[in-house]
């Protein structure tokens, strides 16, 4: 089991958020500083975490955080709290 | 010639609404109540901007095109240099001198006198210090438009989607082309890292796609495969050097199905294109930024890039008097990048003349990123492909990050465009100046 706070840190690092920022509920079309060039970075800083390669279609799909747990499920990712 | 043919059709992904006539009249109609003046139009990928912007252009007040995001103390110094009659696309209270009705700011006192050719306002570069503006005649952006629509053989049954802001150039240019051939444009707000994006590219039946070189990368990085869009069959490049080799990848994709790949060359003095590649020439002239487009011509003097075209804007505007001016170049534009031409007219771009940096596709001088820093002690930046990289001497690796994320929300740019590292001593050249060569080639 991997602990989320890695994922969450991911998100935190790529997005420029600071450390104590709650990104469980973070949506892709909500928020200002996830815009494609910070989704870049963040795909870069979950396959670095979590040492995966991330498929085009997954690529796309993660459009919210709740999304990125679902799909790294399919990569045998599991977390818990 | 009128900017939106009757058969043009823009078209929301998101909501199905599409941009109709009337809608274009109710903003002509409003602007021509409004006394005289320039209109600085926030302008989002949406059917309501697109709408002010075409009566803008049809009923003869200059529009200057802004990012909706822009923050409003940048907008409030614009405004004050500026004084523009209107803003359009504010939802929020006016700043002093203005009142506001309903979405629109229109100011108290006269505004500032324009000259009657002037169309199109652009910003440059878009966040750092001041902007200047580039001014485009009404004649200068449909000569534009004409050019690449006829170099690029666009027809009525073109369908884009928006990858790039409306308010940059490039962005612009595929509106305007779209407009004038009676072709579709698709609003997606989303862009291409996005599900929803290429969901409207096939639904839509989306034929080309405009993208600029970081585009080309994240492309890549999704092993973008046009077979699985039968519709697409154009892809456009502009807004910097794309590296050849993903030149040469892209192209051989599209071949592959029957498409082709098309790289441009402009810039937004130009309103904003001059060159383009013809897809059978890519291979032979590989790295080329093309030829001159139709009515535009090449001349290179003191290696500079020089060209010649009734798209050439009329010249910048730094204050509200400028707006008045006339025709201040004739046609002749310095760009300030270095090139050499072939026997066959092809232009091949091999460097820049001022110390110009591109962060992500945007414009950053670099003399402005080191003097923004200098509280940070001895900095150095050069520009790195679509990325700048900055040394800060004496700097560790925490110090250099600090430096990182202060500069990039001072471009507001995302920080992976940018990379600072520190540097025991800044290398210099023997007459004291930093030796920028061998800084641009430590990787």
């Amino acid at each position: 089991m991997a602990d989320l706070q890695r994922l969450r840190d991911a998100f935190r690092t790529s997005l420029d958020l600071p450390a104590d920022t709650p990104v469980d509920e973070l949506q892709y079309q909500d928020n200002a500083q996830w815009d494609s060039l910070a989704h870049m970075s963040l795909i870069a800083a979950i396959e670095d975490e979590f040492s995966i390669m991330i498929d085009t279609d997954d690529v796309i799909n993660m459009s919210s955080f709740q999304e990125a747990v679902r799909i790294l499920g399919k990569y045998g990712v599991a977390f818990n709290e | 010639m009128t900017l939106l043919h009757p058969d043009a059709r823009v078209i929301d992904a998101a909501t199905g609404a599409t941009l109709c006539r009337a809608e274009v009249d109710a903003a002509a109609e409003f602007f021509a109540a409004q006394p005289p003046g320039a209109v600085f139009a926030l302008t989002a990928t949406e059917l309501p901007a697109i709408a002010r912007y075409v009566a803008a252009v049809e009923t003869g007040r200059p529009v200057a095109l802004l990012d909706p995001d822009m923050d409003r103390a940048a907008l409030g110094a614009l405004l004050d240099r500026f004084a523009p009659a209107l803003v359009t696309g504010v939802a929020d209270a006016p700043p002093a001198g203005y009142r506001a009705e309903r979405d629109v700011w229109i100011r108290e006192a006269p505004a500032a006198p324009v000259h009657p050719d002037l169309a199109l306002l652009l910003t440059t570069s878009g966040s750092t210090g001041n902007p200047k503006l580039v001014r485009l005649s009404r004649s200068a952006v449909l000569a534009n438009a004409e050019s690449i629509a006829q170099s690029l053989s666009l027809d009525a049954d073109e369908v884009a989607p928006t990858t790039l802001p409306l308010f940059y150039s490039y962005g612009m240019s595929v509106l305007n082309t779209h407009l004038l051939r009676g072709a579709t444009l698709v609003l997606e707000r989303t862009g291409i890292l996005q599900r929803d994006f290429w969901t409207a590219v096939r639904e839509h039946r989306c034929t080309s796609l405009a993208a600029v070189p970081y585009q080309y990368e994240m492309l890549r990085r999704l092993r973008f495969d046009p077979a699985k869009y039968p519709s697409l069959r154009t892809l456009t490049q502009a807004g910097g050097r794309l590296r050849a080799e993903l030149v040469s990848e892209f192209a051989a994709k599209m071949a592959a199905v029957g498409g082709r790949m098309i790289v441009m060359y402009g810039q937004t003095e130009a309103g904003p294109r001059m060159a383009a590649l013809p897809a059978d020439r890519l291979a032979d002239k590989l790295g080329s930024a093309g030829r001159a487009i139709p009515g535009g011509s090449f001349t290179i003097e003191d290696d500079e890039v020089v060209y010649r075209g009734p798209n050439v804007m009329m010249g910048y505007a730094e204050s509200a008097d400028d707006l008045a001016k006339g025709d201040e170049l004739g046609g002749v534009l310095h760009t300030e990048d270095l090139g050499r031409l072939d026997d066959e007219g092809f232009l091949f771009i091999t460097g820049r003349r001022k110390r110009m940096g591109k962060v992500f596709g945007e414009r950053v001088n670099l003399d402005d990123v080191e003097r923004h820093l200098t509280g940070h002690g001895a900095v150095a930046a050069v520009a790195d492909g679509d990325r700048i990289r900055v040394f800060v001497e004496g700097a560790d690796a925490a110090q250099a990050q600090v430096v990182r994320k202060e500069l990039a929300s001072w471009l507001h740019t995302h920080f992976s465009g940018l990379d600072v590292r520190g540097i025991e001593a800044l290398p210099l050249l023997p007459n004291g100046k930093i030796d920028y060569r061998t800084l641009e080639a430590s990787s």
